[in-house]
């Protein structure tokens, strides 16, 4: 499953690498995580990675493949 | 703020030394409240000065709430004697340490939280609804607002538990919950004790406790904070419950960063639910200026909007942006370019704070973020510096980073501890591991095992992590008590390889073991055994003996589950030989090791025919460390063990009482049945044959198989086998019962007992399909030495034709000497019998009389059942018509297998009536679904499958 997590803001580096296994794109005010999930596990993880470091979610989709 | 200083520490997020302290400089336990930790070591600071209650500058309010004061769940005033326990005021949580107060603290808004009024008003709901959840994302202001409306309501009972760790598990959170009770002065009573067990929770818990609470005329605030940490859902359930039944007694208020597993709808449309988001939470622009301003910054109203939109109200937002600007040389720029600025809030805001640090308290914030909580000493043992007293503590006035939690312990905001992590990570790269490992070190030296354990896990560094397990004699803790769960997840992370030292070796034999893989442990420990050898230090050193006890505790486990019972001696004479090389206190600590080891002893004594020997050993094991949760897996398996050899010397009266009493200690200390011995119900089932009660004793049986796997014995698996052919028998299934016992079950020694019984239900088998030669023919398979055995054997050449063989044979082994009645009924009916076939009647009768009224006594009717046909004209008619009933020596009832809680007993009551389901449920006010559950727990407690059984058996009991 990819998915791509958009979140509001831009990441600095250190809060990028706190995502290691996606991909990212920073764009005017949002970054763009994406990559491969691998269940619904490491969604939830990925969930509660975004929150614990006070990041608002703007759009979680599952992107096709 | 110098008061921090103290002998507390270091402390950690979770957990402080062990109470039962005893002091090296004095050599004596300290009774002195106060002297926290005298293993913190010589420049501990003298006795009393931390306590924060005496100290001259104590914070004013809060963190030091006065209802913490003399209840405080320090371990100084309550220290337990050494391996004892008082339920009532023993602070342990289930793992068995002292709790760390400051989890049930209410903690302190700083000098500049701001107190809004809408938000009070609204909390104020709390007091007319009983459940009220706070929710909103990291960093709104949730938990201040609710410690600052808690500190205005200084007449109200508040409970306050921070729960602390992720994924902890039932157990563990009623435990916390329960002393969070009793922090705020709620008295319990005895029946509600601590769960034995982090994982699991009995249903007698959360209906005792409703029970006691709904009967309060003040109610009790009940503050969960950071409950998104509690993710399971039974404890969701048992908490929806627990608030159900005991309402207006109680008020739960839960602080949240996301939604709770409770029925929440529910709630809501009764109007029961008081709810506060984040909409709610977030800070209008009026009240950002005045929060502004007690940072000391005016702001131009649109510079204060331009703010509140940016973070949208965001309090963690709002208050960077003041310490940022606060420090800024121009607070307006400053709020410009945040304005301006593209980041994410909070990202850019901790950047923006940290940056205007200086040097040494970057880094000291970057490397603290690796700790749950910490202590200036534990704060100086990462840094390697020793100046992180005075920065704590102007960091904490400064706020926003670190909270003070009481006692001289802080931790970092959860929010900004992440993002200074994710910034540790990026500056420092790879020293997290090496933090980890100091902060390990630091935990060890103060005899805080748990989270030295935890930290030496992060740090990949097994030989610490395993050797301090060992060295603590914790190692018993991977099969008993509450740590066992949390033991085998943190070491499963070691893998196959990694540590060369024996403790590693040790610890992998240990999780094997306790998971019940015998073949796999087994290798492990022989490995252990051949590094201790390699390693071994000088001789007499700690280190060195605690290895040899944990393998002396291993070994005797492999010993029981193999069934070797010189192995087992072996193994524990060691042990005794190596307890003068360690100190007192560490053994004191650890009541569950003797316990343990003694339980494996008498058990591999008791499958090697020992009997006087293994009720010896059980004896001693079932006395060992009373009402210690951490000790209550043994106690309960050695006194179900001794309840088994009164089944086997012929004693079901009082095998049964023992039993039970072995199951209403495991009730009382909340261990869920997978986890615990299992050997209770197969004594019941026994003692339920015995009374042709065969319906009761199938259920036990089927329940008997649930058995922690370390106690999977041969005497288990032996004990079951027999008492399964045994009800097949006396149901008239010889060929069923051959079947069960014909696998046999492997163990090392010969089991005389076993193998005995074997035959003889082979025997018995071969009698009931008519072949009374070959039943003869098994006869020197058994043991003449037991009176059960020898019984056995009589009735079978008695069957085969031979009763004055039967009667010479019961003759010469003596039996109605020390046999108890199972064993002296069916003696006295061969010895009948063969009187009966020379035709003596007056003998017969006399002896069939004694036969029966001792039958009557203990309410036996399978001795006569199986006796056979001729013994009919000898009955007079009254007891052959009358079931004999069991003993009731105090003229009630026997209690069901488990006893029915209030709520089951009314559902039962409501069955007796032929209500159906949904009828029981109006009539109770509750759902349908609650009155299943209730009768599901009845059903199992009642043992039986369907409504009619459950009311017979009811109305048997008088429960009705």
């Amino acid at each position: 499953m990819r998915y791509e997590i958009r979140v509001e803001g831009q990441l600095s580096e250190p809060l990028i690498r706190m995502f290691p296994e996606l991909d990212h794109v920073t764009m005017a005010g949002q970054t763009l995580l994406f990559g491969q999930v691998v269940d619904e596990a490491h969604l939830y993880g990925l969930l509660a990675r975004c929150q614990s470091l006070g990041l608002r979610i703007l759009e979680l989709r599952q992107a096709p493949r | 703020m110098e008061h921090h200083a103290g002998p507390h520490e270091p402390q950690t997020g979770s957990h402080v030394p062990q109470p039962g302290l005893h002091d090296p400089r004095t050599g004596s336990h300290v009774p002195q409240p106060g002297l926290h930790d005298p293993r913190t070591g010589p420049d501990a600071p003298e006795p009393g000065l931390h306590d924060p209650r005496t100290g001259p500058d104590a914070p004013a309010s809060g963190s030091h709430d006065p209802r913490t004061g003399p209840d405080a769940p320090e371990p100084g005033p309550h220290a337990p004697q050494p391996g004892s326990y008082d339920p009532q005021t023993g602070p342990h949580d289930p793992h068995g340490d002292p709790f760390l107060s400051t989890r049930f603290a209410v903690p302190a808004p700083p000098d500049t939280f701001l107190r809004r009024e809408r938000l009070a008003g609204h909390l104020d709901g709390a007091l007319r609804t009983p459940l009220t959840m706070v929710n909103g994302s990291a960093g709104a202001g949730k938990t201040l607002l609710v410690a600052d409306w808690a500190a205005g309501h200084p007449e109200l009972p508040v409970a306050w538990l921070t729960t602390d760790t992720d994924g902890q598990g039932a157990g563990m959170f009623w435990a916390h919950l329960l002393q969070a009770l009793r922090t705020c002065g709620v008295p319990l009573p005895g029946d509600i004790a601590s769960p034995a067990d982090a994982n699991r929770v009995g249903d007698a818990l959360p209906t005792r406790l409703a029970a006691l609470l709904g009967g309060r005329d003040r109610p009790v605030v009940l503050v969960l904070d950071e409950f998104d940490r509690v993710t399971a859902p039974e404890i969701a359930a048992q908490l929806d419950f627990l608030l159900r039944h005991s309402a207006p007694g109680l008020r739960l208020v839960l602080v949240t960063r996301t939604e709770p597993l409770l029925p929440l709808h529910r709630y809501r449309a009764a109007g029961e639910l008081t709810e506060i988001r984040d909409a709610e939470l977030a800070f209008t622009p009026g009240e950002a200026a005045r929060l502004m301003e007690a940072h000391g910054l005016r702001l131009s109203p649109a510079a204060v909007r331009g703010v509140v939109e940016r973070t949208r109200g965001w309090a963690a937002g709002l208050r960077l942006c003041a310490l940022a600007a606060e420090e800024a040389p121009d607070p307006e720029l400053c709020l410009k370019e945040f304005e301006a600025d593209r980041s994410a809030v909070a990202d850019f805001l901790l950047a923006e704070v940290l940056k205007r640090q200086d040097d040494g308290t970057q880094e000291l914030l970057l490397r603290v973020s690796v700790l749950d909580r910490f202590g200036p000493r534990l704060a100086n043992a990462v840094t390697g510096r020793a100046d992180a007293e005075a920065v704590l503590a102007r960091l904490h006035r400064g706020n926003a980073f670190v909270q003070h939690v009481g006692h001289g312990v802080y931790r970092l905001h959860p929010l900004f501890a992440e993002i200074l992590r994710a910034h540790l990570r990026m500056r420092r790269p790879g020293l997290e591991p090496e933090l980890h490992r100091r902060a390990a070190v630091c935990l060890r030296t103060a005899g805080a095992l748990p989270a030295a354990l935890g930290h030496g896990a992060a740090a990949d560094d097994w030989e610490f992590t395993a050797s301090a397990l060992v060295d603590d004699l914790a190692l018993g803790q991977f099969f008993t008590g509450p740590r066992a769960d949390i033991l085998d997840a943190l070491f499963s992370r070691m893998g196959p390889r990694g540590g060369d030292g024996p403790a590693p070796e040790l610890v992998r034999a240990a999780a094997r073991l306790s998971r019940g893989d015998l073949a796999g442990g087994a290798v492990r420990l022989r490995r252990a055994r051949e590094r201790t050898a390699r390693y071994d230090g000088p001789a007499g050193e700690t280190g060195a003996a605690a290895v040899r006890m944990g393998c002396a505790l291993l070994d005797a486990l492999v010993a029981r589950l193999s069934g070797a019972p010189g192995r087992a001696e072996d193994a524990v004479r060691e042990a005794e030989a190596l307890r003068d090389l360690l100190p007192a206190e560490l053994l004191d600590r650890h009541p569950e090791f003797f316990a343990l080891l003694l339980d494996h002893l008498g058990s591999a004594r008791l499958w090697a025919g020992d009997f006087a020997g293994a009720r010896d050993a059980l004896t001693r094991a079932a006395a060992t460390g009373p009402g210690a949760p951490a000790t209550a897996l043994p106690r309960e398996d050695a006194l179900a063990r001794l309840a088994l050899l009164d089944v086997l010397h012929g004693w079901p009266g009082r095998a049964e009482r023992r039993a039970r009493a072995a199951l209403a200690e495991t009730e009382r200390s909340g261990i869920a049945r997978p986890a615990s011995s299992g050997v209770e119900r197969l004594v019941l089932a026994a003692v339920a044959v015995e009374r042709e009660d065969l319906g009761q004793a199938r259920a036990l049986l089927d329940t008997a198989g649930e058995s922690h796997p370390a106690l999977r014995d041969p005497v288990l698996e032996a004990g079951r086998a027999l008492v399964a052919a045994r009800l097949h028998l006396a149901r008239g299934e010889p060929g069923a019962a051959w079947r069960a016992v014909e696998p046999g079950v492997p163990a090392d020694a010969v089991s005389p007992w076993a193998r005995g019984e074997t035959a003889l239900v082979a025997a018995a088998a071969g009698l009931a399909e008519g072949r009374p030669p070959d039943a003869a023919a098994l006869l020197p398979e058994v043991p003449r030495d037991q009176p059960a055995c020898v019984v056995g054997a009589a009735r079978v050449l008695l069957a085969a034709g031979q009763p004055e063989a039967a009667v010479r044979l019961l003759d010469r082994a003596a039996v109605d000497e020390h046999a108890g009645p199972s064993v002296t009924v069916r003696a006295a009916l061969v010895r009948a019998r063969a009187a009966d076939r020379a035709g003596d009647a007056s003998a017969v009768r006399r002896l069939v009389a004694h036969a029966v009224a001792e039958a009557h006594r203990e309410g036996l009717r399978r001795p006569l059942a199986e006796a056979g046909s001729w013994i009919r004209p000898y009955l007079t008619p009254t007891p052959r018509h009358r079931r004999p009933t069991p003993p009731r020596p105090t003229g009630s009832p026997p209690p069901p297998v488990e006893e029915l809680s209030g709520r089951e007993r009314d559902v039962v009551r409501r069955l007796a009536l032929a209500m159906s389901t949904e009828e029981i449920a109006a009539d109770l006010y509750v759902s349908v679904n609650t009155v299943k559950t209730h009768l599901k727990n009845a059903y199992r407690k009642l043992s039986v499958g369907r409504r009619s059984e459950a009311v017979r058996r009811a109305r048997e009991l008088g429960l009705l």
